[in-house]
């Protein structure tokens, strides 16, 4: 049965896939050309192989035939190599032992008015693919045992929910927060919608509960230095900041030490409206419930350290650092306000009257600045007349935040209600765009709200201006299609959310990648709504965009039963399709060692591959100059194997060879199909997990077997899924271009693109541009021709 | 009469962004003639999307819009109202279509062509003459503006007439 010992036996199935791949594809004549292709046993052509049908045929055709690989030319990989590796495991091959032809998503959907020249490609994508699977060899996952314990970053309602769900579950917890207590921003609220129940009220309990729970180590004032590791084994480095209170003496009744600190500053946790001291608790339910000195303010009288009868302030804490060792990491850093003073025309930060929607939070709440009062910040009188202006730093793009912040509308209709509940004289009115209340019972809010005679004014607020006796408002009524300018007492700004700035270092240092709104990306913008692209990482709540509380809450914890489903076993099977190193071939030269981005590789005398921790991209090998660094999978062998099946008939001009990254440029061209966007039939796309792999040797020998251009692309620079090797690749390009002049190849015959998976109609107006470029650059070699006195070869 | 073809015509003159729209009304009122208008900058995008080119060819808006771009400042969606306006006069002038106010910008350019810049005297006179409605608070705050200096009975020179010239040729040549 050994593969070396006697030829591969394998079995291709076409898939008609209905009409997707049949109403342009001639798949019987790809079916007989499949036949005569060397080490091919059976072909067939299936009406749907990814139906129990299907599949049946393959298992039986597996124990009939004695298949040592299957090829099946259908969708992308990435959509049904998952469904087949499991069919042929069934039969009892190893599931490595499957390689795909992609004629649906790069052929017939992107081809649909050349049936001709599609079923040629097609015929060279079966032809590689089944070169490709001649060389494969079957390999064995490991597994390996994993740490069980989480680390849960950040505080808030997100964190808190993650974390009690996951101690509940039996796992061990380190719930890290940056600040001096717990809570996050729905601690500083007063109501919250759409039932105006108290926020610390609901709050507090599952406060207490992270506080109490045995199984949760709550570190407080506390930031990430260094991650290392992968999924199982995140080696977690940190640092608690002195709050130059002991904890364990600290009984939490701050009077005693505050009320004798001579230091008033700003107090952040009331958004500057109110003062507190330089030894402070943030809010009266803090946890844990112990005072901090805020050394920016302290004056160091010692004053406090007099007063506590505890005996708890202590000037010479230090910092202290401590290590983690966790399975699974959930990022809940939450996000920030947007500085509402970058709206310069609305006046916040110049006029005292203007204040933000957390400002309004607060003072609506009974323990905050004002004990629930209402009032004009200038004077100190009770407002009579309240505007909220919706959409402050959202929808707008002059300050770079396009999206809706989608809680605003709903917590501007609850203060508006709570405002006129207290004063039902007062004028409230809302200068909306429009209202969004799309949740459960968040509509009916709404008519509560205009029961309640708030005052719906349709129309974006263009500036604020102070006059004498109060703010003036410029609006138009889009509604009445009037300009008009209405004078308040007081002026609210309905601030949008923004990512969070501090989260960045964490997200840096996890490799996460962000959304061009700034927060972080989450694995798919609907299936996978929790899960970072990075195994073992999750995130939950605001860090991922903005939520309301009732969604946060729910993401924290399907964030947690995503850990446990990960831990649970206490160990993890690991990717078997790594690197690894021929150590008679290795000369120690280090090179690969800077080129992996996932620090995978250590040279003692030859290099070593840490399987655990490669991610399997390839970079080294195409690094390694004496190529001593080999894939389980996407070989060199394999991928040399696919090149010469694709040049082996060069059924078009140009023809062009390309390298696409799995991750970004492939899913591109996977979404151009989908889309139905078309564009030339000239290309032959390999994949390779990252455009790092591309050796300068593929795209030599793609060259010299006549493709007329060579493609490579990969992730959009910034945000390579391996980091770097996008820039690795674009690296070694340049050189290869040189390299190519020399030679007396035109070095425009390389082409290097960046495409996102979202962005398929760029990849295929790539490949447009190219063929142009090519066609008038002539066949391969015309410049060689050209170079000889005599104009010929 | 063909409103789907000026709605894509405006769009091109003034650029894709017209169809992200959200009628917020930041335009107008951040507008310092919006007062004046029939119909607010606002209305004029609505119209434009509609393709209601008459309604949007007739609208005074046009006309008063002083290009001082703060709509186009401030537009939450990067659209340019200002853009919107100018590819309607740009249509307006096209069609022949003018408001009765376009004989101020004729007597203006006639003033540029023949001397190379305006003299506010001479300009509100030759106004006044063939707006005799208006030429009482004119002669009132030339008046005043005069008496104050702010304002010169002497238009003054200026170099390169042949260039000006130049300049006018090439523009009627297109």
């Amino acid at each position: 049965m050994d593969p070396s010992e006697r030829p591969m036996r394998i079995g291709v199935y076409i898939c008609h896939c209905g009409l997707n791949i049949a109403a342009t594809l001639d798949v019987e004549e790809l079916r007989r050309f499949a036949e005569t292709l060397p080490n091919v046993v059976v072909a067939r052509d299936i009406q749907f192989t990814c139906s129990d049908a299907g599949q049946n045929t393959i298992k039986s055709d597996i124990a009939e035939f004695k298949l040592d690989a299957v090829v099946v030319a259908a969708c992308s990989p990435r959509l049904h190599e998952p469904t087949f590796r499991r069919t042929i495991t069934e039969a009892g091959l190893n599931q490595y032992m499957l390689e795909m032809a992609n004629i649906r998503e790069q052929c017939s959907w992107v081809h649909m008015d050349s049936p001709a020249l599609a079923t040629q490609k097609a015929k060279d994508l079966i032809a590689m693919a089944v070169a490709k699977a001649s060389l494969l060899h079957p390999l064995e996952t490991e597994s390996v045992p994993v740490s069980r314990d989480v680390l849960v970053i950040g505080g808030g309602v997100a964190g808190i929910s993650a974390a009690l769900d996951l101690a509940n579950a039996g796992l061990r917890v380190y719930l890290v927060e940056r600040r001096p207590t717990i809570g996050g921003y729905m601690a500083l609220l007063t109501d919250v919608f759409p039932t105006n129940d108290c926020s610390i009220c609901v709050l507090a309990p599952k406060m207490a509960e992270v506080y109490a729970n045995p199984m949760i180590k709550l570190m407080t004032y506390s930031e990430i230095l260094a991650i290392e590791g992968t999924v199982g084994h995140f080696r977690v480095t940190g640092v608690t900041k002195p709050r130059y209170v002991d904890p364990t003496l600290c009984k939490g009744c701050i009077n005693e030490c505050s009320s004798v600190c001579p230091v008033e500053v700003p107090n952040d946790y009331d958004f500057n409206l109110g003062k507190r001291k330089a030894i402070y608790m943030a809010i009266p339910q803090s946890v844990p419930l112990v005072a901090c000195i805020d050394t920016n303010a302290c004056i160091g009288c010692g004053l406090c350290a007099e007063a506590c009868p505890a005996d708890a302030v202590k000037y010479d804490q230090q910092s202290e650092e401590f290590k983690l060792d966790v399975g699974a990491i959930i990022v809940a850093t939450g996000w920030q306000p947007f500085d509402a003073s970058r709206k310069e025309e609305y006046g916040f930060g110049r006029y005292r009257d203007v204040v933000t929607t957390l400002q309004i939070e607060r003072m609506l709440n009974a323990a905050g600045p004002t004990r629930g009062d209402i009032v004009r910040p200038s004077t100190g009188e009770i407002a009579r007349s309240v505007a909220f202006i919706q959409c402050v730093g959202s929808r707008d793009q002059t300050v770079g935040n396009p999206y809706c912040s989608r809680i605003c509308c709903m917590a501007s209709l609850k203060n508006a209600q709570l405002i006129k509940e207290r004063y039902p004289d007062a004028d409230v009115a809302i200068h909306y765009i429009d209202i969004r209340a799309g949740g459960e019972g968040y509509e009916e809010f709404y008519l509560r709200a205009q029961r309640l005679g708030i005052n719906f004014i349709r129309g974006r607020v263009s500036s604020v201006e102070e006059g004498d006796d109060g703010l003036y408002v410029h609006y138009e009524d889009t509604l009445l299609g009037k300009t008009l300018m209405k004078r308040y007492d007081l002026v609210v700004l309905s601030i949008g959310l923004e990512a969070n700035r501090d989260a960045e270092v964490v997200g840096n240092l996890l490799g996460l990648s962000r959304r061009p709104d700034r927060f972080f990306e989450i694995a798919h913008p609907k299936m996978r709504p929790v899960e970072a692209h990075i195994d073992g990482v999750f995130i939950a709540g605001c860090a991922s965009g903005p939520k309301e509380i009732q969604v946060s809450i729910a993401q924290g914890s399907a964030a947690a039963s995503k850990a446990m489903q990960l831990l649970f076993k206490g160990e993890i099977e690991l990717d078997p399709t790594v690197a690894f190193v021929d150590r008679d071939k290795c000369i120690g030269c280090r090179l690969c060692v800077d080129t992996c981005p996932s620090r995978a590789i250590s040279v003692k005398d030859t290099a070593f591959v840490d399987e655990a921790r490669c991610k399997g991209c390839g970079t080294c090998a195409a690094a390694c100059p004496v190529d001593a660094i080999e894939m389980r999978l996407f070989s060199d062998e394999q991928i040399l194997a696919q090149i010469r099946a694709a040049t082996a008939v060069k059924g078009e001009y140009p023809f062009i060879v390309g390298f696409l990254c799995n991750w970004c440029s492939y899913a591109g061209a996977d979404l151009a199909g989908t889309s139905r966007i078309q564009y030339p039939t000239n290309i032959r796309i390999i994949r390779v997990m990252c455009a790092g792999r591309v050796d300068p040797s593929f795209v030599l020998e793609a060259l010299r077997r006549g493709a007329d251009g060579v493609l490579i692309a990969g992730c959009r620079i910034g945000e390579c899924h391996y980091v770097s090797g996008n820039l690795h690749a674009l690296q070694r390009a340049e050189v290869l271009r040189g390299l190519l002049k020399e030679i007396g190849i035109d070095p425009r015959r390389l082409k290097v693109a960046w495409c996102a998976a979202s962005e398929g109609d760029i990849l295929a107006r790539k490949i447009e541009e190219f063929v142009d470029e090519l066609r008038d650059l002539g066949p391969v070699g015309t410049e060689l021709a050209a170079a000889l006195p005599s104009g010929k070869v | 009469m063909g409103g789907e073809g000026f709605t894509e015509e405006v769009i091109r003159l003034a650029g894709e962004e017209i169809r992200t729209c959200i009628q917020c009304g930041t335009c107008s009122s951040s507008c310092s003639t919006a007062h004046l208008m029939d119909n607010s900058i606002r209305k004029l995008i609505r119209l434009v999307l509609e393709g209601r080119k008459r309604e949007a060819l007739a609208s005074d808006s046009i006309w008063l819009c002083t290009s001082c771009l703060l709509c186009t400042v401030r537009c939450p969606r990067g659209i340019r109202p200002k853009a919107v306006v100018s590819a309607l006069r740009q249509i307006c002038e096209r069609e022949g279509i003018r408001s009765k106010d376009a004989s101020f910008e004729r007597i203006f350019m006639d003033q540029i062509r023949s001397s190379g810049r305006i003299s506010e005297v001479l300009l509100s006179a030759a106004y006044a003459l063939r707006n005799p409605d208006a030429a009482v608070p004119i002669m009132e705050m030339g008046i005043e503006l005069l008496s104050r200096g702010k304002v010169s009975l002497d238009p003054g020179s200026v170099s390169g007439m042949d260039e000006i010239q130049r300049i006018f040729r090439e523009f009627e040549n297109e």
